[in-house]
């Protein structure tokens, strides 16, 4: 029988590098039955292995209607993540999963979607983004607010261009005051100021919300202020882990596994859980 | 034909002398064994111990650690501070049951090409003698019963007296004593009967850098004859103020002796590697050893680091190994013998022994007293010409 | 009409079963300590003179560190090694009934919706023979949390010491019956448990206490003396948290500690768990209101393992005592 904390092994397709210190991976299974078979929801994650190095965790953030591997995004941080980023075309890596309870999608059905988004929290974004806009007719606007301390910090800085151009979209780009370079055309604020100034209709929308703790704080108010109900509002939360199964003992937040019960969480829901993470 | 044994041999090399004198003999084509592999450093004083039970445990059947002669350093005194470290590193890995025939130390200057072809020679066919180094060693298949702890009994009537006349006169902000099980803090005059002189295992000064503790204001702490050594310690190594903390003293010193230590040596090395492999084979890096010793205040451990892993995290016999030499040979010349660790120690792993062995190799080679004035050097972090020895050829 | 067998010949089983080869782990002596060891001479194994030996026999199930799998680095390309499956028997012979009681919440654990296959190989290789307690000491309480010295939950065969040299047989399971079939003697008298502490907190209590106050400062107060190691949770018959790190080619798996700083630690530097207070109040909620809201029962048994090792005498009684009276420790 399979041991669940054996990863699969990974062909590196292709690395792309997005800032100072974030790049993003495309790698596809070597064994071409799991590549047949593999799915995932999106908002899932997975445990990525560098080899000799260790695991980390990190969002699945290609679109799960994208059949050709997955992609990943991180940055270089730590020991793993060191190692992660001096992997090329052709190298190999592990990876398992898809862990979590993803995006309820479904629900999101019929309504407008507001994406909010700081720095690195592009990525997990990003994969809801795309799965809006390959399944356009089940959603509504899209509104996508996302911003960084400086130019140099945005990521998927091209697909914010291309989301753009499409029906029914709105990007709005942001710097932190100071972060902004001379022909920097985009807004100037942090995204919950830039968000609230950009006066985006409420009614029949979902907001996805994922950025350091600070953003969300001040988000909160904002998305309040408009009437979004907190049932409404969605956010990923990240806490340490190792197992991504729920044995490990190390991710809960209060009752709640984050690895099994999340990492997806309403405010709501959020709201009623300790300050633990 | 029967395959020779090839050793493989590890040498640790300063860049400004052996480094040199290995190239010389390079290009000036004196030949000798390919067995060595050759590990540079700046100095022999950045030759870390633990880089040394490193190559060990990726198979090394011997190790070289040579630098220039004393008085040539390239940063003038790091060979001395080498030196001193050596002195007192060798008694730990004798009383772990290394086998010393498998470290070899020189001095080795950037022209003395020839000493370096022939000790590599002489180190490789000893080797080769010797044969293959199991390291580590499996354990014994029983360490017998062990020691049980010893429980000692302090009365706790003037300790209380001392400690209310303290708080009364606001001398200090807490008192940090004994209870019926584990330490009291106790802020209140009233209060000073909970200081019952029970469970006396900690050594209280454990709890001086806890930031909670820090949080209180001024200190006071029981302490039992040898745990007072460790204030002077700290203030030595400037984590407290001269004065800054009040000790109350319970109990009367004893007379401590090495007899187990030297019952432990009189065995040939190879049991007495068992024997330690047979204590660490009950280890499970519950880290309870240092979390108690008052002298362990480091905010991350260096077995905690891992960029990169110096220290295997894993309580396997390479991890286990790793760890303990670690933590003794950072007590060297600061382990003030309070016991705390042994008392710890939830498997009942015989520390005091590695302890004793650092601590009697400073006191015999330096004459240093731990316990004594605070600003005496620390013997590991200074050196002095007198200091001698018979192993680095 | 109950089975029984003497301590001697009981040994002599033990004997047996090690010389076919089957793993046998018991007490023993070790360390100035009882501690449960993998037997190599039934003689040393111990039936009584002491309370719980100092480590549990968790270790026997989940090892203190185990190797997942390996894997070669070959240029651009790895290859893994797979572990080879775990077939020894053993049997885990005279195994205090708060250690056993342990094992069905480690079963649960390890098969909450992912089946972990290390331990279920080890688990279903082994098979557990519980010796009951005639005593107890302060730091027992396994009749506050639903269990007790006679208790059969997790066992494959209950022991119960008689009076000299003999111990009654309670085979609970096939598996337990197989064990001890013709070994033992029939006769009508029955052992009689001894009565275990009486309840020393109100399990309920405490878990409606640590749920609704995340924030008080109980936790800091009692965490003051809490020195950060692992000794509570390693020697914990169901502390089962592990850490996954890579060493030597190897993928491993290793006890882990709630009470470490690290255990939580973000690799951006925030940690959740900052400080004992809260590291101390995690392992309470855990066992007494987390574990017990999710799975309907308290992750303890009661062994008294964690206050006895803990070198600052805390470990989770004192603290439960104190929150069941919701006292303040004295400042």
């Amino acid at each position: 029988m399979k041991n669940i904390y054996q990863p699969e092994l990974m062909d590196v397709a292709s690395v792309q590098r997005h800032t100072a210190d974030v790049k993003s991976v495309k790698v596809r299974f070597r064994d071409a039955d799991c590549a047949q078979q593999f799915q995932f929801r999106v908002g899932q994650f997975g445990i990525f292995s560098a080899f000799g190095y260790g695991e980390s965790v990190f969002n699945i953030c290609s679109s799960s209607t994208w059949n050709d591997g997955l992609e990943f995004c991180f940055r270089k941080t730590g020991r793993v993540t060191e190692a992660l980023w001096e992997i090329e075309e052709g190298d190999t890596i592990g990876f398992r999963g898809p862990y979590g309870n993803g995006y309820p999608v479904e629900a999101w059905k019929g309504k407008n979607l507001i994406f909010l988004g700081g720095g690195i929290a592009m990525p997990p974004i990003r994969c809801a983004i795309w799965y809006a806009l390959e399944n356009r007719a089940d959603y509504g606007d899209i509104t996508i607010v996302y911003g960084a301390r400086t130019v140099a910090d945005l990521v998927y800085v091209n697909e914010l261009d291309e989301w753009a151009k499409r029906e029914r979209v709105r990007v709005i780009r942001c710097v932190d005051p100071g972060g902004e370079t001379p022909d920097w055309t985009g807004e100037i604020g942090f995204v919950p100021t830039v968000f609230e100034r950009a006066q985006i209709a409420a009614a029949d929308s979902v907001a996805l919300v994922i950025g350091p703790p600070i953003m969300i704080k001040n988000t909160m108010p904002v998305l309040d202020r408009m009437g979004l109900p907190r049932a409404s509002v969605y956010t990923s939360l990240e806490n340490r882990m190792k197992c991504g199964v729920g044995k490990c003992g190390r991710c809960n937040c209060g009752p709640v596994y984050v690895c099994k019960e999340g990492p997806v969480f309403t405010m709501e829901e959020l709201a009623a859980l300790p300050q633990d993470y | 034909m029967s395959e020779v044994f090839e050793p493989r041999i590890v040498a640790f090399v300063c860049n400004w002398c052996t480094y040199l004198g290995a190239d010389l003999a390079g290009t000036t084509r004196l030949e000798y064994p390919a067995n060595v592999r050759i590990v540079r450093l700046p100095c022999s004083g950045r030759i870390d111990f633990n880089l040394l039970i490193k190559a060990f445990e990726i198979g090394a059947d011997a190790i070289l650690v040579s630098g220039c002669h004393p008085g040539d350093c390239h940063y003038n005194t790091g060979n001395y501070h080498a030196r001193r470290r050596w002195m007192v590193f060798r008694p730990l890995l004798e009383v772990l049951g290394f086998d010393m025939r498998r470290l070899h130390f020189t001095w080795i200057s950037a022209a003395e090409s020839r000493k370096f072809q022939q000790t590599v020679k002489q180190v490789v066919e000893e080797t080769r003698q010797l044969g293959p180094y199991q390291y580590p060693t499996l354990p014994t298949a029983s360490s017998g019963p062990g020691r049980e702890p010893q429980k000692n009994h302090f009365d706790p009537e003037t300790a209380r007296q001392r400690a209310r006349a303290l708080l009364e006169a606001k001398e200090v902000d807490v008192v940090i004593g004994y209870g019926s099980s584990g330490p009291v803090f106790v802020r209140r005059p009233e209060d000073v009967d909970r200081i019952t002189c029970e469970d006396t295992r900690l050594n209280l000064a454990t709890y001086l850098g806890r930031k909670e503790v820090r949080a209180m204001g001024r200190v006071a702490i029981l302490t039992k004859p040898m745990d007072a050594g460790a204030l002077v310690v700290l203030e030595r190594e400037s984590q407290i103020e001269s004065g800054a903390v009040k000790t109350i003293p319970i109990g009367e010193p004893g007379t401590g002796t090495f007899a187990d230590l030297d019952a432990l040596l009189a065995l040939p090395p190879d049991e007495r590697m068992a024997w330690w492999a047979g204590e660490f084979s009950r280890c499970t890096r519950c880290y309870a050893c240092r979390q108690v010793c008052p002298m362990c205040y480091c905010e991350r451990c260096v077995a905690d680091k891992n960029r990169p892993v110096v220290i295997d995290t894993s309580p396997t016999p390479v991890g286990n190994f790793a760890w303990h030499v670690t933590r003794a040979f950072h007590l060297a010349g600061r382990c003030v013998g309070c016991g705390a660790c042994n008392h710890a120690c939830p498997v009942g792993i015989d520390l005091r022994l590695l302890n004793m062995a650092v601590h009697r190799a400073v006191d015999q080679n330096f004459g240093f007293n731990v316990g004594a004035d605070p600003k005496t050097e620390s013997p590991i972090g200074s050196w002095a010409p007198a200091d001698h020895e018979e192993f680095i050829r | 009409m109950s089975e029984f067998i003497t301590s001697d010949n009981l040994r002599q089983l033990a004997a047996e079963w090690i010389a076919q080869g089957i793993r046998v782990a018991g007490p023993q002596r070790a360390g100035g300590r009882v501690l449960y060891l993998p037997l190599n001479d039934a003689a040393n194994l111990l039936l009584d003179g002491f309370i719980h030996p100092a480590n549990s026999a968790k270790e026997f199930l989940l090892p203190k560190t185990e190797t997942l799998y390996g894997y070669r680095v070959e240029g651009h390309d790895i290859k893994l090694v797979e572990e080879a499956e775990a077939e020894t028997p053993q049997i885990l012979l005279a195994v205090r009934p708060c250690d056993v009681a342990a094992f069905p919440f480690l079963d649960h654990i390890f098969n909450w919706d992912y089946a972990d296959e290390p331990y279920n190989q080890r688990r279903r290789n082994t098979a557990i023979v519980a010796l009951s307690c005639s005593t107890h000491d302060a730091n027992c309480f396994c009749t506050s949390v639903g269990l007790g010295p006679a208790s059969e939950r997790g066992a494959d065969v209950l022991l119960v010491p008689l009076t000299g040299d003999t111990l009654e047989v309670r085979c609970v399971t096939e598996k337990g019956r197989s064990l001890f079939a013709g070994k033992t003697k029939s006769d009508n008298v029955a052992a009689m448990s001894a009565a275990g502490p009486a309840p020393r907190f109100a399990a309920e209590a405490v878990r409606k206490f640590s749920a609704a106050n995340f924030e008080h400062p109980l936790w800091a107060e009692h965490a003051l003396a809490c020195v950060g190691c692992g000794a509570c949770a390693h020697t914990c018959p169901t502390c089962h948290c592990f850490d996954i790190v890579d060493e030597h080619s190897a993928r491993v798996r290793n006890w882990d500690s709630c009470q470490f700083s690290l255990f939580t630690l973000h690799a951006i530097g925030h940690n959740p768990r900052p400080d004992q207070g809260s590291r101390q109040r995690q392992r309470i909620l855990h066992k007494f209101s987390i574990y017990p809201d999710k799975f309907g029962e308290i992750l303890c048994t009661g062994c008294g393992n964690c206050t006895r090792n803990c070198p600052a005498g805390l470990g989770v009684l004192p603290l439960l005592i104190a929150i069941e009276h919701e006292e303040h420790l004295p400042a």
